[in-house]
């Protein structure tokens, strides 16, 4: 589906003039950018541009100083019961994974269901292995955490995270963390989810699945966003200097796709 | 210099007995120390300031005060204070549980705050409350990570336990005492004492070490 097509779609996650300071440091200075049903958002940009920032106002684990932030038509709330129902319809996947180390592959993945959903043991656990089996690890199920390579943790996390059936995925920079050969893994995974059709906010450094996947591509600089478009825009034709800078520091030099 | 070890067999079911009071203490104190401090320790890190306040001035009073002295106190001020009566077992069972779980609060924060934050994000992120966090998956990380400061805080109470002969309850420390008193067998006794205490903690802190690799978590 074209980002033409997905823009038809509703607005999920609405963000208007969204400020963030940390002491006299401003994280993020005014940031406008929608979400759409279906569609993959990546945030890119230099570290401490914002980008992650951004992900974690999303859910409310940094909490904004200005502007607003809007969830399927509602603000996001700022009483902890009524965010707790808005966190459990946004699944997030982290850079450290952060797995429960003391829960088996399958405990982490049906936690959630069972103490936040109230689903019966029998139910949270078939539901979990469905979803390991998505994520292609249906033979780690009785793991521990420690016994998984990160590729096969970050898998585990994401699984974790569908379990709950969220209507968008928030991604702060999943394969950061890993190691080079099990970067593919993880990145295979999040295209399928994307190609399935869920919605999608990925905070990242791998130019080449923003580029593939992404449906739009925003670029953070110093708590802003300095361009925003469609990859094609952002990746062949760049309008600002500040994106041309950053890409090439990357090593960037136009598609090679 | 005679010794008469014969002292030790004929009184072996009054220290039997004092040895099993002993070890009920013990067990007590801990069953109380363990969940109070517990509270404690999630009073001073998530409680509303004043809470956390006198959590805190609780903490650092029964720390900080000889464990000997809190069992006089238990025994001759509370009666006045409060208008209880206690029994010796009782008042001794209060001057331990005040002052373990004190330390108790101390070993549980610290393993709470050992657990990276990133955890409590994680489980929030899934929409479980604060507390649910807390309890489901920060807790069950911070117990096993302190579990070998519990088990030396368990061998050390085991040991306390002999303070409270102080104020006659009839442990082994006091038992023992009694009856040397009574027989003049100084060395006997004491060494019976010794070999009782040490016989029974040993096992003790080697089931803990077997618990602790049992239960460890591997990150």
């Amino acid at each position: 589906m074209s980002r033409r097509a997905k823009e038809n779609g509703a607005k999920i996650i609405r963000y208007r003039g969204v400020t963030k300071r940390y002491g006299a440091f401003e994280a993020l200075s005014g940031v406008d950018l929608d979400v759409h049903a279906g569609e993959v958002v990546c945030l890119i940009g230099p570290s401490g541009s914002g980008k992650s920032t951004l992900l974690r106002c999303t859910n409310a684990l940094e909490t904004i100083d200005g502007g607003e932030i809007e969830f399927e038509g509602a603000q996001l709330p700022r009483v902890e019961r009524t965010l707790r129902e808005v966190r459990r319809r946004m699944g997030m996947v982290f850079q450290s994974f952060e797995l429960f180390p003391h829960l088996t592959a399958l405990h982490n993945v049906a936690e959630a269901p069972r103490t936040v959903l109230k689903a019966r043991r029998a139910e949270a656990e078939d539901r979990a292995r469905a979803m390991l089996a998505k994520v292609g690890l249906s033979d780690k199920a009785s793991n521990y955490p420690a016994a998984l390579s990160g590729g096969q943790q970050q898998r585990v996390a994401i699984a974790r995270a569908l379990a709950m059936e969220p209507d968008v995925m928030l991604f702060d920079e999943p394969t950061s963390a890993l190691d080079p050969e099990t970067i593919g893994e993880v990145l295979s995974v999040m295209k399928a989810l994307a190609d399935e059709g869920m919605t999608m906010v990925v905070v990242t450094h791998e130019m080449t699945f923003a580029r593939r996947v992404g449906d739009w591509v925003a670029v953070f600089d110093a708590g802003r966003i300095v361009e925003q478009g469609p990859p094609r825009q952002i990746f062949d034709a760049p309008t600002t200097e500040r994106t041309r800078d950053f890409l090439s520091h990357l090593g960037w030099h136009g598609a090679t796709l | 210099m005679n010794f008469d070890w014969s002292v030790v067999g004929a009184h072996r079911d009054a220290l039997a007995a004092a040895a099993g009071t002993t070890v009920l203490l013990t067990v007590t104190t801990m069953a109380i120390a363990v969940p109070c401090g517990i509270l404690v320790a999630s009073v001073r890190l998530y409680a509303w300031a004043p809470l956390r306040a006198i959590a805190t001035a609780y903490v650092e009073l029964f720390r900080n005060l000889p464990l000997i002295l809190v069992v006089y106190w238990a025994f001759y001020v509370l009666p006045i204070a409060t208008d209880l009566r206690l029994s010796p077992f009782a008042t001794g069972l209060a001057a331990l549980a005040l002052n373990v779980t004190a330390y108790n609060a101390e070993t549980f924060r610290a393993g709470i705050g050992s657990i990276r934050r990133g955890q409590l994000e994680a489980a929030m992120a899934l929409g479980m409350s604060r507390a649910q966090a807390v309890r489901r998956i920060v807790l069950p990380q911070a117990v096993r990570r302190i579990l070998p400061v519990l088990a030396s805080t368990w061998v050390s109470l085991f040991k306390d336990t002999s303070l409270v002969s102080v104020i006659a309850v009839t442990e082994l420390a006091y038992v023992a005492m009694q009856i040397r008193a009574q027989t003049f067998r100084v060395l006997e006794m004491l060494t019976a004492m010794a070999a009782i205490y040490w016989l029974l903690g040993y096992p003790q802190a080697k089931l803990v070490d077997w618990i602790q690799r049992r239960y460890a978590v591997t990150e």
